[in-house]
């Protein structure tokens, strides 16, 4: 029977399906969740799903409507206008071609986990926006020589010292009319004690702004109450423009080879924002035809690609050597040019970024964790679709960046998925019997083999977990290879006669197949492990160093991995565990930081040219260093922590050196 | 013990210690193939190349990764080393000549590096142009040096796209130029949808690549060889 191919967005799930298969068939078979509250009975319209359009050179497809069969009356009736183009109902469209489906947040069956949550940061309240009260008397015609706005910006000097502030057009336009209607006594919100960028009836306190992260694979928006400091509300999504590359290079080429690829990008991304946007504020604000003016701030941090195509700028030269970005400093742009749907006089004030391949996103991390304030050697390593790393204390610091690539997010593994209910993240080996236990998302429990749990998949914590169980259970040994003579059933050839172990069986899963990690999945996480390892060894030689005092693990991703499990493999050089931490989201701390203290904002500027950019990959001792660092922990170096560590948990595992 | 029996303990020997990325049981072993005064081509080539054919096996069935491919590549050229110098020139009948180098733009080249020793080992001349190439450069040198292959690299999907510019413009200058491309981001179908004559779309394809291509150079420097002795 005749075959085509068949990715699914987001998930980056992908296979061969027989011609006349429905698209939810597809997606079952693929395991990727995709709502059918109705039963395939075509009532329910849960299941719209988008076509993309066009050839995608990073996957080899070309993609189109005309790929399936035609649209049917049933499913007029639920595809809506608002809905855009290209929708289908996935339990009724039939495959015909090749086709690559987008299956939007709402279509999902199982959400994603918003990994981003924002932590209490503890800074000195300092915004960049402030709302001054303002109440004149009424004018007489004795004042009839001066105007509204030159009163207002008489008070403002009088009674707050406020000198020489200009003001907004917009917000100058709804002057007299607020002024009226408050009665003369109004508040004016002022922009970096410089530009007056509303104006509200009355006395009015509250004051929001909004930090966003935008990741290569998720966006996050911190709604913060600028008079407090605290988060209001927090709203996450996966980034838009996954359908147009999973990472941020096939997202460069896309916007080389497509002529509106970059236009397209740049509006999806805001269009995610203002979404986020309308989310966000209905915690604050449910009313009126535009809540979302109600945010008078907004700082965003993101990596450089995905700054670029936020700001309309062509990212094709930082796609290639010498990785060249169109602008290095922070940006004061106002809303309403770009098209962010919050106050329109607002700045968004994007941070700068450090080089061509390190971008705001690291800046964010830097001032959050403030290496440059400590004595100790802290390494800080931001773990996401790329990884950065910072290195050094107050003396130097040195950043880069390491191509990962996306195994640590699950892709590229065998049964590697996102951080969704299903996976499997968390996983302990008994040494003796090669037995795994393991925990799913979603499940308060670790599985006991009693129960069905509906595992799905692995995903990136779970990869790096049960791949430092397969260590010391000695099922794989320090270069990743698989041991011959381990006596189990779950470890066994597959069809390739590669040898492969069994985490999961078929019955425990909701997929109706074992749940495997390959021995191409070791191999994947070598590769990432090794780059990260390498370009921190790199950076210690640089700095003269033979020790870590202190390793931060940042990101969404860095927060849930177990530090037991990413010093057992070798993820960094060895460091006592005690000082191992999981930071969480340092990059949106750092945008949430310069939204709360607008000294901040100084403080990244001059960091972000302070810090010393190292290119590993031109290096030329990188060659040698990833090639050592590939192994577990490491082919040389000695890890003395990690030794009494493991002594101390006596798995009986013994790390020589 | 014969001296056929002593040869073959030998080559043995190279093969094993390429094998277990021995460097100094291949210098050694070497050492001992000239002096019992062995053929340098049979200890080159059934020696060690066929020690780095097992490499490849290893490395095809995931058994051997990135590490211990490069550390047998190490135990490798320590035996070449000692070896090459006292090696006749070979004639095989073929020019044997290669262009590589890592396409403009990306400075990856560890995949490429791998290829570029494959080619050494079997003979070939090697120009290897380095990375971050003029995709121009790639023509000229095809040109000037009259090679038979010419083998790009690229690990960036944004550098990749650079690779149909040179092989458009290689086949125009040279319709009979051979040309393999490889790399994390190359498939079959895009050397397909391009034009190019082989794909290695890792270290894995290229090493299994770079050895057809040595077996088979082996193969024609046995049949030349058969010719000479009839």
């Amino acid at each position: 029977m005749k075959k085509h191919k068949v990715i699914f967005q987001p998930s980056g799930r992908r296979g061969e399906i027989a011609e006349g298969k429905t698209l939810l068939e597809a997606a079952q078979s693929l395991g990727v969740d995709i709502e059918g509250l109705c039963g395939k009975k075509k009532v329910c319209g849960k299941c719209k799903v988008r076509i993309e359009e066009g050839y995608f050179e990073k996957d080899n497809i070309d993609s189109g409507m005309s790929h399936l069969s035609p649209v049917t009356e049933d499913e007029l009736k639920h595809i809506k206008p608002e809905d855009g183009p290209g929708i289908r109902l996935a339990c009724t469209a039939e495959i015909s071609g090749d086709v690559k489906v987008f299956v939007p947040e709402r279509s999902r069956a199982g959400k994603q986990v918003v990994r981003k949550a924002a932590k209490e940061l503890s800074i000195p309240l300092d915004p960049a926006v402030r709302k001054y009260n303002i109440v004149l008397n009424q004018p007489t015609l004795h004042d009839m020589t001066t105007g509204d706005y030159e009163r207002i910006l008489t008070f403002l000097e009088e009674d707050y010292g406020l000198k020489g502030l200009s003001f907004d057009y917009t917000a100058l336009k709804d002057l007299q009319d607020v002024l009226r209607r408050g009665k003369w006594n109004i508040s004016v919100t002022v922009w970096m004690d410089r530009e007056i960028i509303k104006v509200e009836p009355g006395f009015v306190e509250n004051c929001y702004g909004l930090a966003v992260d935008v990741g290569t694979t998720t966006v996050v928006g911190y709604l913060s109450d600028l008079t407090t400091g605290r988060v209001v509300n927090t709203e996450s999504m996966m980034n838009p423009q996954v359908p147009y590359g999973e990472d941020v290079m096939s997202r460069i080429t896309y916007a080389m080879s497509n002529p509106e690829g970059l236009e397209i990008m740049q509006k999806a991304i805001i269009d995610g924002l203002n979404q986020i946007i309308r989310n966000v504020v209905s915690e604050i604000k449910d009313d009126g035809p535009d809540p979302g003016h109600a945010i008078d701030d907004l700082t965003i941090v993101f990596n450089t690609a995905m700054h670029h195509i936020f700001l309309g700028l062509n990212p094709e030269y930082i796609g290639r050597s010498p990785f060249i970005p169109a602008v290095q400093d922070s940006l004061n742009v106002k809303s309403r040019d770009i098209g962010i749907r919050i106050n329109p006089a607002a700045y968004v004030h994007v941070l700068p970024i450090e080089a061509g391949f390190v971008g705001a996103d690291n800046v964010g991390v830097l001032i959050a964790e403030e290496p440059y304030n400590q004595d100790e050697m802290v390494l800080i390593i931001d773990i996401g679709t790329n990884g950065e790393l910072l290195l050094g204390n107050r003396n130097k610091i040195y950043s880069t960046s390491c191509a990962t690539g996306p195994a640590f997010e699950g892709a590229q593994i065998k049964f590697g998925m996102r951080a969704a209910p299903g996976a499997i993240e968390r996983v302990q080996i008994d040494p003796a019997t090669k037995d795994p236990l393991y925990k799913v998302i979603g499940k308060a429990d670790w599985h006991t083999h009693l129960e069905k749990v509906n595992a799905k998949g692995i995903c990136g914590s779970g990869i790096i977990e049960v791949v430092a169980e397969m260590f010391k259970a000695e099922i794989i040994d320090k270069t990743g290879r698989f041991a011959k003579d381990v006596r189990t059933s779950r470890v066994r050839k597959d069809t390739e006669g590669k040898p492969e172990y069994v985490l999961a069986w078929a019955e425990e899963t909701s997929i109706g197949t074992d749940i495997t990690v390959t021995q191409g999945d070791v191999r994947a996480l070598q590769l990432a492990k090794g780059a990260l390892y390498a370009g921190a060894k790199l950076m210690m030689e640089k700095l003269g160093i033979t020790k870590l005092d202190k390793v931060l693990l940042a990101g969404a991703f860095g927060s849930h991995i177990s530090r037991e499990a990413s010093l057992t493999l070798g993820m960094f050089p060895d460091c006592s565990i005690k000082n191992v931490c999981a930071v969480g989201n340092s990059a949106g701390d750092g945008a949430r930081m310069t939204l709360l203290n607008k000294s901040k904002r100084i403080e990244a500027d001059e960091r972000a040219r302070w810090v010393e950019f190292l290119e590993i990959a031109t290096e030329p001792a990188f060659e040698k260093q990833f090639m050592q660092a590939m192994h577990f922990p490491h082919m040389k170096d000695s890890f003395p922590n990690l030794k009494s560590m493991l002594a101390e948990s006596s798995s009986g595992k013994e790390i020589k050196g | 013990m014969t001296g056929e029996d002593r040869k073959q303990e030998i080559l043995e020997a190279l093969k094993n210690a390429v094998v277990q990325y021995d460097e100094d049981a291949a210098k050694e072993a070497a050492q001992k193939a000239l002096d019992l005064d062995i053929n340098v081509n049979d200890a080159i080539f059934n020696g060690l190349v066929s020690g780095m054919e097992e490499v490849g096996r290893l490395f095809e069935a995931q058994e051997y990764f990135v590490p211990e491919l490069l550390m047998c590549a190490d135990a490798l050229y320590a035996g070449l080393d000692l070896l090459k110098p006292h090696a006749e020139t070979m004639d095989l009948g073929v020019k044997g000549s290669v262009v590589i180098g890592t396409v403009e733009g990306d400075v990856h080249d560890i995949g490429k590096n791998i290829v570029k020793m494959m080619f050494d080992v079997a003979g070939f001349t090697v120009y290897d142009l380095g990375r971050d190439v003029p995709l121009d450069k790639f023509v000229e040198e095809q040109l000037r040096t009259d090679s038979d292959l010419v083998c790009l690299s690229a690990m960036m999907t944004t550098t990749m796209v650079g690779m149909q510019k040179v092989i458009d413009r290689l086949k125009e200058k040279n319709p009979d130029v051979k040309i393999m491309i490889g790399g994390a981001p190359v498939s079959k179908e895009l050397a397909d949808k391009w034009g190019a004559d082989g794909y290695a779309d890792d270290a894995n394809n290229a090493l299994k690549d770079a050895i057809n291509m040595i077996s088979s150079l082996k193969k024609m420097k046995e049949d030349a060889e058969a010719k000479k002795s009839s």
